[in-house]
C-alpha cells in the first residue's frame, strides 16, 4: 500500500497524444469524457487538479482532414494553432457536462528559464486552482520551436509538477508502467513497482519500451519522473486506458510504477 | 494584401454575438476574395468574468490572468462556432508582449502566420495573458495588432471600434487613414486603399504608434 497518496492535494495528471486518441489519429471522445468525469470528481472533493495536455496537432490535423501528420515545423505548428483550438472547445464540452470550468494556459520554456514569467504562470494556476478551476495546458506550439524548447510535454508536466509545487504527476501512457524488459518481446518481463533512483541502467530499460505515438515515449517520462524525484514529488506512470486509475491511485493501490520522491529535499520558495 | 483586424470591445459589457456573427461573415467573405486576414482579438477578460459570473471588476494582478485563462478559451470557441457558419477555419496564436526581443520566435512566428494564411486559415491573435508580462489587455490591444503587422508585413490594419461601430482603414504607408461605418462601403473602401498603396515588399513599413495617432490624424 502507498498509504501517502490517500492524503495528496494537489495533482498534475499529464495525458499524451497515444491516450486521446485511436490508432488511426483520430480522438478518442469514450476517453476524454472519463478523463473529464474523473478529474471533475476529484476537484469536487476539493482536490486541486492541472491537466497537462497534448494532441492538437493530430486534432489540427483531423479537423483540415490531412491523413498523414506533417513533417515540416511550420505545418506542425500552424495544425498546433488549428488544433488547440479545437481541443479546447471539446474539453469544455466535456468538462462542463459536470459543471467544471476550465482555462487554457500555454507555456513556453520561459517559465523555467525566466524568473519573472516563472512567477507568473505560478501564480495564475494557483489563482485558478483557488477559483476551483481546472487549467488545461499545454505547450504555445505556435511561438516555441516545437520540440526543441520542451520537447515532449512529459517535460513540461514535471515542470509544471515543479512549478507549482503539487504532491503528485501523474503520468498516463499507453503502458502500464515501467517494466524490467520489453513486455511486447519478452514473457518474462515484470512491472518495476517502485523506483528511488533513476540510475543509468534504468534510462537504458526505458529507452527500449515505449509507444511509437506522439513524441513521448518512456525515455522522456524517465526523465519528467527524474526531475520530480529531485524536486521532493511524487511520480506515478500507468496506463491511461481507464482514466478512472486515478482514483486507485489515490486510494494507495499498487498500480503503475511509483518515482519515490526525494524526501531529503529541502525545498525553498 | 494582409489585412489586420483588431476589435475594440469594453471590457465591461456583455459579449456581443450578433457583432461577432457579422464580423466573422466580413471576414470570412474579405478571406473568400483573396485578402489574406488575420484578426487580433480582445475580450478574454470581459468573457471570463461573464462566464464566472463575478460581479465586481477584478482588481489583483493574478485574478485578471487567471480570468483570462478561463475567457480565452471561450472567446476563441465562440470565434471557431461563428467562422464554421462561413465554412471558414480559424487557429489561435497566443503571443506575449516581448514577442519582438526573440529573433528565433519572430521567425517561427512569421512561419507559423504564413503557413496558416497559405492553407486559408484565418489566425485569431490575442496577447497570452497568463504568461505575459506587459499590462493585460491594454485598453485597447493596438501595440499587439501593430506587432503582428509588422511581422506579417501586413498591409493594411483595420480596426473596429466597438464604441461607436465603426470601422478605422490604415494602409501601411503615410497614406491617411479612413473611416466608414457601414459593412457596404467597407468592402469599396478596402479595394481602392489596396489599390492606393503602392504594392512594393521593400518598401518601409509605416504604421502609427498607437491608435490616438491615427484618429488625431
Amino acid at each position: 500500500m502507498r498509504e501517502s497518496f490517500k492524503y495528496k492535494k494537489r495533482i498534475v495528471v499529464k495525458v499524451g497524444t497515444s491516450s486521446l486518441s485511436y490508432a488511426n489519429g483520430r480522438l478518442n471522445f469514450q476517453r476524454i469524457a472519463n478523463l473529464s468525469y474523473v478529474l471533475s470528481a476529484l476537484r469536487n472533493r476539493n482536490l486541486e487538479i492541472v491537466l497537462v495536455s497534448s494532441g492538437a496537432i493530430g486534432v489540427g490535423a483531423g479537423r483540415l482532414g490531412m491523413l498523414n501528420r506533417p513533417v515540416e515545423l511550420s505545418k506542425k505548428q500552424a495544425l498546433a494553432a488549428v488544433g488547440q483550438a479545437e481541443l479546447i472547445k471539446i474539453y469544455q464540452k466535456f468538462f462542463e457536462g459536470y459543471n467544471q470550468t476550465v482555462a487554457q494556459v500555454l507555456l513556453t520554456k520561459d517559465i523555467v528559464t525566466i524568473p519573472d514569467r516563472h512567477q507568473n504562470a505560478k501564480s495564475t494556476l494557483l489563482k485558478l486552482m483557488e477559483m476551483g478551476i481546472i487549467p488545461i495546458i499545454n505547450e504555445n506550439d505556435t511561438i516555441s520551436t516545437y520540440e526543441i524548447e520542451f520537447g515532449d510535454n512529459d517535460t513540461l508536466s514535471a515542470n509544471v509538477a515543479q512549478l507549482i509545487e503539487a504532491d503528485l504527476l501523474i503520468l498516463l501512457s499507453d503502458i502500464d508502467g515501467l517494466y524490467s524488459a520489453d513486455p511486447k518481446k519478452e514473457d518474462k518481463a515484470e512491472i518495476i513497482r517502485s523506483v528511488d533512483k533513476i540510475t543509468p541502467e534504468l534510462e537504458k530499460l526505458a529507452s527500449g519500451t515505449g509507444t511509437s505515438f506522439g513524441t513521448g515515449g518512456m525515455v522522456t517520462k524517465i526523465s519528467a519522473a527524474k526531475i520530480c524525484i529531485d524536486a521532493n514529488i511524487d511520480t506515478i506512470i500507468t496506463n491511461g486506458n481507464d482514466p478512472s486509475i486515478i482514483f486507485d491511485i489515490l486510494e494507495g493501490k499498487e498500480v503503475g510504477t511509483h518515482f519515490v520522491a526525494n524526501k531529503s529535499v529541502i525545498l525553498k520558495d | 494584401m494582409r489585412i489586420e483586424i483588431s476589435t475594440l470591445s469594453n471590457s465591461d459589457g456583455k459579449f456581443n454575438h450578433q457583432k461577432m456573427d457579422r464580423l466573422a461573415m466580413v471576414l470570412s467573405n474579405l478571406n473568400n476574395s483573396g485578402k489574406q486576414v488575420i484578426v487580433v482579438s480582445s475580450g478574454a477578460i470581459a468573457l471570463g468574468i461573464d462566464k464566472m459570473r463575478i460581479k465586481n471588476q477584478p482588481t489583483s494582478y493574478e485574478e485578471m490572468q487567471a480570468i483570462a485563462a478561463v475567457g480565452q478559451a471561450e472567446l476563441i470557441r465562440f470565434y471557431q462556432h461563428y467562422f464554421d457558419q462561413y465554412n471558414q477555419i480559424v487557429a489561435q496564436v497566443l503571443l506575449i508582449g516581448d514577442i519582438m526581443d526573440n529573433v528565433t520566435r519572430v521567425k517561427n512566428t512569421q512561419n507559423t502566420f504564413d503557413t496558416l494564411l497559405e492553407m486559408n486559415i484565418i489566425p485569431i491573435v490575442n496577447e497570452n495573458d497568463a504568461v505575459s508580462l506587459t499590462d493585460i489587455e491594454l485598453d485597447d490591444n493596438y501595440i499587439l495588432a501593430l506587432q503582428v503587422a509588422k511581422i506579417t508585413k501586413a498591409d493594411i490594419i483595420l480596426i473596429k471600434m466597438d464604441t461607436n461601430s465603426k470601422f478605422i482603414i490604415q494602409p501601411r504607408n503615410k497614406l491617411n487613414a479612413k473611416f466608414v461605418s457601414d459593412e457596404t462601403q467597407l468592402f469599396k473602401e478596402l479595394e481602392k486603399t489596396c489599390n492606393e498603396i503602392v504594392c512594393d515588399d521593400s518598401a518601409e513599413l509605416f504604421f502609427p504608434e498607437s491608435i490616438k495617432d491615427i484618429v488625431l490624424n
